[in-house]
């Protein structure tokens, strides 16, 4: 066998595998509320379901179509069919997919690439379940550790404290490409809190800083000020 | 009939560990497959073992705000549906959100206000399980798609492609990174700590080259800026 054969047969075994399970989740989900509503004969009055459900749908279906769109290139598409379901993506399993691949020397868009960011997201994955399991069982006893006020602090800056890293690490390597964003998102975070009093969520501002970013890029790659994404 | 005896109930927890053990696998089964496909590729296999390990450990940490969400949800969501929402696509401000709008729909004030009956919590239950699925849904539909414009992309330009990925990277990373800046005060104080550890840390791994740190790095920075936090707060 040849490996353009390999590949296909690799691709074509994680999309059956990540449908397949996929779905298996995504019905499982909505049989959680559904063998209640059925058990305990309880339901919920229908003009209140549809009314509330269409207030999350607007919030969130905005930001379910950017984030398919954003971090689907970066985890890649196996990478993708496990983030998409276990969720936390921005705040880790791209971290880690990122770093994985850049430890092994492979990139995102080769088929090394690909297999590195899925052995990463899914020991990620794995881990973060078994964490919860643990405090499933152990809730009672945790609770006065992960409430401590000690602590606090400590949770409340870990995005600070895991960004400054990531970003010091990725701008080292290619800082032309971080310039335009990061001036953008540092301008908007200034100037909308002071004119409307309200500061504008990640989750809104990253599709849009993504596509700047990436304009940004292509007219650098045009000009040839950008010619890789790595060390130069 | 309280609500809670519902949320807490054997059958739920029951139902909640099976998704929870499906998700394991569907884990298992992608590793096992993205393995073999890198044997084929000869990726070595300390490679692979350093990104799962690497991976692993890295995972604890940003894990355990989650059981912070957990801490906060039980007494109105009883313990097994919180465990669910955070352990399956579900982020904590998400989950809090969509209770919060389940309940007042209901005409209830919000969660754990009076009159929550277990209609509410049923209702709460819907809600939360319907108004995140879209990532997965989209995502299903959009796959084969996505994985062909990505397959054409590599053979019209494949440096574009590299460039794209890194830039979108880029635009995340900025709105994490900008936001603490604007902030300032402890965030920015953790973010600049965060920035130096890891700077000394990888000029440090090249100096002696001590590749198997570079596992590690972003671990390191990440607690001993989180520890220093702690100590900022208690000085600023």
């Amino acid at each position: 066998m040849n490996k353009p054969n390999n590949h296909l047969l690799y691709e074509e075994r994680i999309h059956f595998v990540g449908r397949v399970s996929s779905i298996a989740v995504i019905l499982m989900l909505l049989a959680v509320p559904a063998i209640i509503s059925i058990n305990y004969n309880l339901f919920p009055t229908m003009t209140a379901f549809l009314k509330g459900l269409a207030m999350v749908w607007m919030i969130y279906l905005p930001i379910c179509i950017a984030e398919v769109l954003t971090y689907t290139p970066m985890v890649g598409i196996s990478g993708a069919y496990l983030s998409f379901i276990s969720g936390n993506l921005a705040n880790m399993k791209i971290p880690c997919a990122a770093m994985a691949m850049d430890n092994a020397g492979v990139k995102g868009s080769t088929d090394e690439g690909e297999v590195i960011a899925t052995l990463s997201i899914g020991a990620s994955t794995i881990v973060t379940e078994i964490i919860i399991v643990a405090g499933v069982i152990a809730l009672v006893p945790l609770t006065p550790v992960l409430t401590s006020e000690v602590l606090a602090p400590a949770f409340q800056n870990i995005l600070p404290a895991l960004f400054g890293a990531l970003g010091v690490y990725w701008i080292m390597r290619q800082w032309k490409l971080a310039v335009t964003p990061l001036a953008f998102v540092i301008l908007v975070s200034a100037l909308v809190p002071f004119f409307t009093g309200k500061s504008i969520p990640a989750g809104l501002l990253i599709p849009v800083s993504g596509l700047l970013s990436v304009l940004a890029a292509r007219y650098m790659y045009n000009r040839g000020w950008v010619v890789s994404a790595g060390n130069e | 009939m309280n609500y809670l005896d519902i949320a807490n109930s054997s059958l739920l927890f029951t139902v909640v560990a099976f998704v929870i053990a499906v998700v394991f696998v569907q884990s298992v089964i992608f590793m096992v497959i993205a393995w073999r496909r890198g044997v084929e590729l000869g990726i070595s296999r300390k490679k692979m073992l350093d990104a799962i390990r690497s991976s692993a450990i890295f995972s604890i940490v940003p894990s355990l705000p989650i059981l912070l969400a957990l801490v906060a949800m039980v007494p109105v969501l009883g313990l097994p549906f919180p465990w669910l929402r955070l352990g399956v696509i579900g982020s904590a401000p998400y989950e809090l959100l969509a209770a919060n709008i389940g309940a007042q729909s209901m005409g209830v004030q919000g969660l754990g206000y009076s009159g929550f009956t277990d209609q509410v919590f049923i209702n709460s239950m819907w809600i939360m399980s319907l108004g995140i699925l879209w990532s997965p849904v989209l995502f299903l539909l959009l796959a084969k798609r996505m994985q062909k414009g990505m397959n054409n992309m590599k053979k019209s330009d494949s440096k574009w492609l590299e460039i794209m990925i890194a830039s979108l990277f880029f635009g995340m990373l900025s709105v994490f990174i900008g936001q603490p800046i604007v902030v300032g005060g402890i965030q920015l104080a953790t973010i600049l700590t965060s920035a130096a550890i890891m700077f000394a840390i990888t000029a440090f791994i090249r100096r002696y080259s001590i590749d198997w740190l570079s596992n590690f790095s972003l671990s390191i920075a990440m607690i001993a800026s989180m520890a220093l936090a702690i100590l900022y707060s208690r000085i600023m």
